[in-house]
C-alpha cells in the first residue's frame, strides 16, 4: 500500500513540475502576485516527494517484500535503525533521496531569496526544475524504487553487513546535501548570467549556498572516511579509491569557488571564472553519481551496477553541460576591463594562487580517476592508478600551497606589503628546526619529509599567532586555515609514525617482540539479532608496561551470509590502537593485525573544525551586514 | 673520547635497529602498492583473500632471495600485467597521465603571471 502511494506521489510530482514550468514561463514578465502561487506549487512538489520517500521508508520498516527494492535490500531480522537507513543504502532509494534534497533546496532557496530580482529567481527555479524533471524520469524509467514483486516473497535478501553501521547510515544523506547543494549554485549561476544579475549582492547571496554545500560535503566525506577506518578493517582512512576521489573533486571545486566568491563579493572581478566554476562543480557532482552508479569504476564502494542507468545519466549530463555552455556563450558579458588589474602582493593574487593550486589538485584527481577508463577503452590495456600516483603528484605541491596559505590572508586588497617580516622568518626557522628534530632519527626520505613538515608547521604557527594577533578580524578564515594545517600535520605524522604487527595466534599463545607483547587470552561467542559474534580477548603490553585489553570481533551475518571483521579501537588524544582478527583457513589460528596509529583522532577533529569554520562564516555574515 | 665512543655505539644501535625496521617495512610498502586481483579495489596488503595471502608470501620470498623493490615489481608485472601495480610508472601508456596535470599547473601559472605582469606594464 505504501509503495503504491509512493509511486503515485512520484507521478504527481512530475505533474507539478510541468505546472511549475508552465506558470513560471507564462508569468515571466508579470507582476509580483505570481510568487506565492509558484512557491506553493514548489511546496506541493516537495510534499509529494516527501510522501513518496516516506512511503519507501514505511515499506522498509514494515518489511513489505512485495516491493522489489525492499526485497533486495532488507530482511525481517534487521534492527529497525538499519531498516530505515537501508532506504537510502541502495541505488533506487539513494536517487529518491537525491530528488528529495533537490526539491527541498529549491523550496528553501525560494523562501530565502525574497529580496532577489524576480526574473533571476524564476530562472533559477526553471533550471532547477530541468534537473528535477531529469531525476524524476530517471527514477521512474530506469530505477523505480516501487517495483512490484509477485508472488510476494516471505523473506528479503538483506543489506550488505558492512553497510549496517551508524556512520554509514547518515553518510549518504549528509553527502547528498553537499552534492545536491551544488545544483542550486549551478541553477543560480546560470540564472544570474541570463538575467545579467552578477553583482556583489548576488555574490554574497550565493556564498551562503556555497558554504552550506561545502560544509555538508566536508562532513559527508569525513563520515565516509571514519566508516572506512573502523569498518573496512585495515586501519586506513583514505585509499584514493575512485569513489572517494569522486567526492573529493566537487570538494576541490567548491573550495575554489568559495574563495572566488569572496573576491567577487568585494570587488566584482573574476565573474566568468565564478560562473565556470559553478557549472563545473555541479557537473562534477553529477559525474560522481554517474561514475559510481554506472559500475564503470572498480571500487570497494560500488554496490549497484547497471549500464542502462549509467547511459541515462551520461546523456542527461551531456544535455546539462551543453545547455550551460550554450547559455554561458550567448548571455555572458565579460566584466569591465579596467578592474582586471592585479598586483603581485595583494589578496586578489593570493586567492588566484589558491585557485591555481586547487585546480591543479582537482586535475590530478580527475585525470588519475578517469585516465585508466579511457586507456582501457582506447587500447584495452588495464592499468591501475593508486595511492603512489596521487602522493607523488599532490604531496610536493602541498609545500608551496601551505606557505601561500600562511601568508596570503595577511595581504590586503588591491595592493599590499608583507608586514611583520621578522615574525614570518623566525616562525619559519622554528618550524624548520622542529621538523629536523622530529625527522632526524627516522629511516625515511629526510629532505623531502622535513620540508613537507616544515611547511605544515609554518602554517600551523602562523595561523596560531593570528588567533591572538589579528583580534578575530576574520575568525572563520583563520580557523579554516588553522584546521587545515592540523589536518595535514596529523596525516603526515600518522603516515610516518604508524607501526604494526601482523601475526597468527591461537588461544593462549603469546606474541613477543622487543617492545610489544600480545597475549591471546580467550574467545567467546554471542548471538545477536541478525549475526553471531565471535569476540577475541587480547592483552597487549607495550614497552612502558602499559596494559590494554583489546577485543576485536568477527561477525557472521545470517542474511546475507557474510563474515565481517570488526576492529577494536582504543583511542586517546595521541594515538589510536587498532586491532582486527581474521580466520586462517582450516586451522585454529587467527590472523591478528595490531596497529599503533598516532594522531588519528586529530584527523577527525581538524576536519570537524574545518566544518565549524564554515559555520562561523555563515553566522558572521549577519553581524557584518 | 668516551663521548665519541658512546655516540658511535648509539649510531650503530640505531643503524642495526633501523635496518631491521627497513626489512619489515619494505614488504609492507611493496604489498601496499599491489592490487589484489580478486578483490574490489583493495590492495594486497589490505586484503585477506587467498590470492593476497599467497602474494604476501611470494613477496617475502623474493625479498629473501635478494631481489630489490623494482625487480619484484618487474617480476609481478611480467606475471600479472600492469593492472596489479598501483603505481602506474612512466611509460608510453602513461605519458599523458603524468604530464597532463603538470601541464595544467604550468598553464594555470602562466595565466596568473600574465594577469600580474600586464598590470606592471600599464603603470
Amino acid at each position: 500500500m505504501s509503495s503504491l502511494i509512493g509511486y503515485y506521489s512520484l507521478i504527481f510530482g512530475v505533474g507539478v513540475s510541468i505546472l511549475v514550468i508552465f506558470f513560471s514561463i507564462k508569468n515571466f514578465n508579470d507582476t509580483q502576485k505570481l510568487d506565492t502561487k509558484v512557491i506553493s506549487l514548489v511546496f506541493l512538489q516537495l510534499l509529494f516527494v516527501i510522501i513518496s520517500f516516506s512511503g519507501l521508508i514505511l515499506s522498509f520498516v514494515n518489511s513489505d517484500f512485495s516491493n522489489e527494492t525492499v526485497f533486495n535490500h532488507s530482511h525481517t531480522t534487521k534492527p529497525l535503525f538499519y531498516k530505515i537507513s537501508g532506504t537510502w543504502g541502495n541505488h533506487e532509494g539513494s536517487l529518491l533521496l537525491w530528488l528529495l534534497v533537490l526539491t527541498l533546496f529549491i523550496f528553501v532557496f525560494l523562501l530565502r531569496s525574497k529580496n532577489q530580482p524576480k526574473q533571476y529567481k524564476i530562472l533559477t527555479l526553471l533550471f532547477q526544475q530541468i534537473i528535477i524533471v531529469g531525476f524524476f524520469i530517471f527514477l521512474i524509467q530506469t530505477s523505480n524504487p516501487f517495483n512490484h514483486v509477485f508472488p510476494v516473497p516471505k523473506e528479503g535478501l538483506g543489506l550488505n553487513p558492512i553497510l549496517q553501521d551508524p556512520a554509514l547510515a547518515i553518510h549518504p544523506p549528509i553527502l547528498y546535501l553537499g552534492y545536491v547543494g551544488t545544483s542550486i549554485i549551478f541553477s543560480s549561476a546560470l540564472a544570474a548570467v541570463c538575467s545579467n544579475n552578477i553583482t556583489k549582492i548576488w555574490a554574497s547571496h550565493i556564498k551562503k549556498w556555497v558554504l552550506v554545500s561545502w560544509i555538508f560535503l566536508t562532513l559527508g566525506i569525513l563520515l565516509g572516511s571514519i566508516w572506512a577506518y573502523y569498518e573496512l578493517g585495515w586501519g586506513g582512512f583514505w585509499f584514493w579509491d575512485p569513489v572517494e576521489n569522486v567526492s573529493l573533486m566537487p570538494w576541490f571545486a567548491l573550495t575554489t569557488l568559495l574563495h572566488c566568491v569572496l573576491v567577487l563579493e568585494k570587488k566584482l572581478i573574476l565573474t566568468s571564472w565564478v560562473v565556470v566554476l559553478s557549472i563545473a562543480t555541479f557537473t562534477l557532482s553529477m559525474c560522481g553519481t554517474f561514475l559510481v552508479r554506472s559500475g564503470i569504476l572498480n571500487s570497494v564502494h560500488t554496490f549497484a551496477n547497471d549500464p542502462e542507468r549509467g547511459l541515462y545519466i551520461l546523456i542527461f549530463l551531456f544535455i546539462l553541460i551543453f545547455l550551460s555552455f550554450f547559455i554561458f556563450l550567448i548571455f555572458h558579458k565579460s566584466e569591465n576591463n579596467n578592474s582586471k588589474t592585479f598586483y603581485l602582493l595583494s589578496k586578489e593574487t593570493s586567492i588566484l594562487v589558491n585557485n591555481w593550486f586547487m585546480m591543479y589538485f582537482l586535475s590530478v584527481v580527475l585525470i588519475g580517476t578517469i585516465y585508466p577508463i579511457f586507456l582501457e577503452v582506447i587500447s584495452s590495456q588495464k592499468i591501475s592508478v593508486g595511492p603512489p600516483f596521487f602522493n607523488k603528484l599532490i604531496l610536493p605541491f602541498l609545500i608551496p600551497f601551505m606557505l601561500a596559505m600562511a601568508i596570503g590572508p595577511k595581504l590586503k586588497w588591491i595592493k599590499s606589503d608583507i608586514e611583520d617580516k621578522i615574525y614570518l622568518i623566525s616562525f619559519f626557522v622554528i618550524s624548520l628546526i622542529l621538523s629536523v628534530l622530529i625527522i632526524r632519527n627516522l629511516d625515511i626520505n629526510f629532505l623531502y619529509n622535513t620540508i613537507l613538515i616544515t611547511a605544515a608547521f609554518y602554517l600551523f604557527f602562523i595561523t596560531l599567532r593570528d588567533f591572538f594577533h589579528r583580534k578575530y578580524r576574520n575568525l572563520s578564515q583563520i580557523t579554516a586555515h588553522f584546521s587545515f594545517s592540523i589536518l595535514i600535520l596529523s596525516i603526515l605524522f600518522n603516515n610516518i609514525f604508524s607501526s604494526e604487527v601482523i601475526t597468527n595466534l591461537k588461544i593462549n599463545e603469546t606474541y613477543q617482540a622487543q617492545n610489544l607483547k600480545i597475549n591471546f587470552e580467550s574467545i567467546e561467542q554471542e548471538n545477536k539479532q541478525n549475526f553471531k559474534a565471535i569476540k577475541g580477548k587480547f592483552i597487549v603490553e607495550d614497552q612502558s608496561g602499559l596494559i590494554e585489553v583489546m577485543q576485536p570481533e568477527l561477525r557472521i551475518y545470517n542474511q546475507p551470509n557474510i563474515v565481517t571483521s570488526e576492529a577494536d579501537i582504543k583511542t586517546n588524544i595521541f594515538t589510536d590502537k587498532f586491532m582486527t582478527m581474521n580466520y586462517v583457513q582450516n586451522q585454529d589460528y587467527f590472523n591478528i593485525r595490531y596497529q599503533v596509529k598516532p594522531f588519528m583522532i586529530w584527523i577527525w577533529i581538524s576536519t570537524i573544525l574545518l566544518c565549524l569554520s564554515g559555520c562561523l562564516s555563515l553566522i558572521r555574515k549577519k553581524y557584518e551586514n | 673520547m668516551n663521548i665519541l665512543k658512546f655516540l658511535v655505539s648509539v649510531i650503530f644501535l640505531i643503524y642495526c635497529f633501523s635496518s631491521d625496521l627497513k626489512a619489515k617495512n619494505l614488504e609492507i610498502e611493496i604489498t601496499k602498492n599491489l592490487r589484489c586481483l580478486i578483490c574490489q579495489g583493495q590492495s594486497v596488503y589490505d586484503s585477506d583473500s587467498e590470492f593476497a595471502n599467497s602474494l604476501k608470501i611470494l613477496v617475502e620470498k623474493k625479498l629473501n632471495e635478494g631481489l630489490d623493490e623494482k625487480q619484484i615489481y618487474a617480476y609481478l608485472k611480467n606475471k600479472y600485467g600492469d593492472w596489479i601495480l598501483y603505481d602506474p610508472g612512466f611509460s608510453k601508456n602513461t605519458y599523458f597521465l603524468w604530464l597532463l596535470p603538470i601541464l595544467m599547473f604550468i598553464f594555470g601559472g602562466a595565466i596568473i603571471l600574465r594577469k600580474v605582469i600586464l598590470k606592471k606594464k600599464k603603470l
